[in-house]
């Protein structure tokens, strides 16, 4: 249990001191459960970082949250690693925060391809533009949607009638 | 060259059918079968707990006629099911904390009009009408057929369907 | 015709060439939920695809902030309903997490024996239709439909519906063990045993499948890790990932099983993963029969759950299913993420399907057992 607890603090700690200006905050959430906290301008960096010298190759999932009294979304990224056996039950999320009109963020399909949908559901849902994504245009909703991101927390639906 | 797969296909046409000829052979409901509700009206209090915790929100609470006296439910307010949102997940059975509502093996619910899905609590209260007959056997390799295990008759309790 | 297949890049290729023909796979082809593949054709080679996926989105996470913990639960089991214990115990782990609440052992050892007979009747669902229908094969169909039911009717003695179980609110199972639930499923499982044997003499040892499906859309293990792939898509080719044996839930960590891995990559091999996974099936449940302890299922649940994010995650059918959990001190999640098996594979279509013969796309899209309703929630 102990060696375990270290290796998580490990990570903490190497993050910490490969970034210190662009990591805001980093924490155990349980054993197993990390969450980092980054500058969103440097993406590209510490994602590279982490799947070289970590090894962390793969990105479960891309996720937006709203805060529209807080003014802000939050874009999480899920990560794990299949190719190194002491890291395979971690999953480390990576948050960034984004300003609420007009969030931009980069693309990380060039460090992780399995970003390729996760990056489009987020653009469509959220509003969210990742620059340099190479086909970023909507996938779940209708074609002819012109309406706001669905997922906002504002967003005015018209109501049905319930008997 | 394929006689292998021939044979294993061939070897079929002797061994037992496996079809359940509904309507005139229905399966057996085990006890706890998930149909519609049945309301037992000495026992709500119209409290709200199945409206507050139905997934589809197709609970609505109403007064009955008043040609009896219900004295656990002041308000008089029992439970109107709409059964063309009903899930059937029945956590509004379980979570009853009087014990008022009750599984039945009532799954044949269709109508011609969409207001007689909409039923009132005296409706719920009725008794069920269905019971399963034909319960499925498995003979080793010689395959599965069904068997008749109760006759169709209309049940006095829900729990008798066993 | 050419003679050489010409070539393509990994990312949608959007050519305008003239020389490909638009073969649409649709308009939304129903293989198990509606889909439209978007074929570019140069003959009888597909220069590359296009999945066009969203028809069957209904806002699934949208709607989940909008209901309470437990109401959320039929309504998340839907996404992919032959699969529903998983993707029910998906949702509740996160949530348990969040009030603190631990299931008793036993409840433990229901769910298990519940999602182990999940995953066979997603397996056989999977035989029937994705490897059976699509490539032809209609004596598999009935067979693996017939014998489902039997699986099917014993989920209804256990849980009360055939498909739509809603079995694990937070805290633990709704019901115990029926008396007698042991006899009947040692039984059955006896006979099915027998029956996977006639399986692989008529289906996985057939010439005919052999030929459509060896060395057809191999998926080498580097671009596999790359790609981010899950499931039995990642074990045929060749890593060993699955997420009972490296954080175990449930009671798996007390029983003793393999992973069926193989190294091709090819479509044969991904069908043989799930034909050894429905094998290691019949075991957990067997050994869980034995080992059950006797005690209380379930514990009673909080209304609410704390502020506060877990992440929670279960092996489903078709790979690791991830769900994120948000509360905030109410009774209704402030956010709810899907990660399913079937959006994460999503990238192996457009990069497998490329350069190959229009008669191996069926047999590729098969093998990776893809569920549209999961993927667009």
């Amino acid at each position: 249990m102990n060696q375990e607890i270290t290796r998580e603090e490990t990570i903490i700690n190497k993050t910490k001191s490969n970034f210190p200006d662009f990591v805001k905050d980093a924490k155990i959430d349980r054993h197993l459960r990390l969450t980092i906290t980054f500058d969103k301008d440097h993406l590209l960096e510490i994602a590279k970082w982490m799947r070289e010298e970590l090894g962390l190759d793969h990105l479960k999932g891309v996720a937006g949250i709203d805060f529209p009294t807080h003014k802000k979304l939050e874009v999480l990224y899920f990560l794990g690693s299949f190719s190194k056996p002491e890291l395979q039950n971690l999953i480390v999320t990576l948050k960034a925060e984004l300003p609420r009109d007009n969030p931009s963020i980069a693309s990380a399909v060039s460090i992780w391809q399995s970003a390729h949908f996760h990056e489009r559901e987020t653009f469509e849902m959220f509003g969210v533009k990742f620059e340099g994504h190479p086909d970023l245009r909507k996938l779940l909703t209708l074609d002819n949607w012109e309406g706001p991101p669905p997922m906002l927390k504002d967003i005015k639906f018209p109501e049905i009638g319930q008997r | 060259m394929f006689l292998g797969e021939m044979y294993e296909g061939i070897k079929h046409i002797f061994k037992r059918t496996f079809t359940l000829k509904y309507p005139y052979q229905k399966q057996l409901l085990q006890k706890g079968f998930r149909g519609r509700h049945l309301l037992y009206l000495e026992k709500c209090t119209g409290c709200g707990i199945c409206a507050w915790i139905c997934p589809e929100k197709c609970i609505s609470m109403v007064p009955v006629k008043k040609d009896k006296e219900y004295p656990q439910n002041p308000e008089m307010r029992f439970p109107q099911y709409w059964y063309a949102r009903c899930c059937f997940c029945h956590f509004c059975t379980d979570y009853c904390p009087t014990g008022a509502l009750d599984y039945t093996p009532d799954y044949e619910l269709a109508e011609y009009d969409r207001e007689l899905l909409l039923w009132s609590p005296e409706r719920l209260s009725r008794q069920p009408t269905n019971v399963g007959t034909y319960q499925s056997v498995i003979h080793g390799n010689q395959g599965v057929t069904f068997e008749q295990v109760t006759k169709p008759k209309v049940l006095a309790h829900a729990a008798d369907a066993q | 015709m050419t003679s050489n297949p010409p070539t393509s890049n990994l990312t949608i290729s959007k050519t305008d060439d003239s020389s490909t023909l638009d073969v649409s796979v649709g308009p939304q082809h129903p293989g198990s939920g509606h889909v439209r593949l978007l074929m570019r054709v140069d003959g009888d080679y597909i220069v590359s695809i296009d999945p066009e996926i969203g028809y069957v989105h209904r806002g699934c996470e949208k709607i989940a902030e909008y209901r309470n913990y437990v109401s959320n639960i039929p309504h998340l089991e839907r996404p992919c309903i032959i699969d529903a214990i998983h993707l029910n115990w998906a949702y509740v782990l996160p949530v348990e997490e969040l009030q603190r609440i631990t299931v008793p052992p036993r409840g433990r050892y229901i769910a298990t024996i519940a999602a182990e007979m999940n995953r066979i009747m997603s397996h056989l669902y999977w035989l029937a239709i994705n490897a059976g229908v699509f490539s032809g094969h209609t004596t598999i169909f009935m067979w693996a439909f017939g014998d489902r039911d039997l699986f099917i009717e014993l989920a209804e003695w256990l849980t009360g519906a055939r498909l739509t179980y809603s079995f694990l609110p937070p805290g633990g199972p709704r019901r115990d063990l029926p008396s007698g639930f042991e006899t009947k499923l040692t039984k059955l499982l006896n006979y099915f045993e027998k029956r996977l044997v006639e399986y692989d003499r008529i289906f996985f040892s057939n010439p005919l499948v052999i030929a459509r499906a060896k060395g057809v859309g191999v998926l080498k293990r580097e671009d596999a890790i790359k790609l981010g792939v899950t499931g039995p898509v990642l074990r045929g080719s060749g890593v060993e990932y699955d997420v009972r044996k490296i954080e175990p839930y449930g009671a798996y960590a007390d029983l003793n099983f393999k992973i069926p891995t193989f190294q091709e990559g090819d479509s044969y091999a991904r069908f043989l993963v799930r034909f050894e996974e429905m094998k290691q099936s019949i075991s957990i449940i067997r050994q869980a029969l034995e080992k059950i302890p006797k005690g209380p299922i379930a514990r009673k649940a909080p209304l609410v759950a704390p502020e506060g994010e877990a992440v929670g995650r279960v092996e489903s059918s078709r790979g690791e299913y991830t769900v994120m959990v948000m509360g905030d001190n109410s009774d209704k999640p402030y956010r709810v993420k899907i990660m399913n098996g079937s959006f994460r594979n999503l990238i192996a279509l457009p990069y497998l399907i490329r350069n190959v013969h229009v008669a191996d796309m069926p047999i590729i899209y098969g093998s990776l057992d893809y569920w549209p309703v999961e993927a667009d929630r």
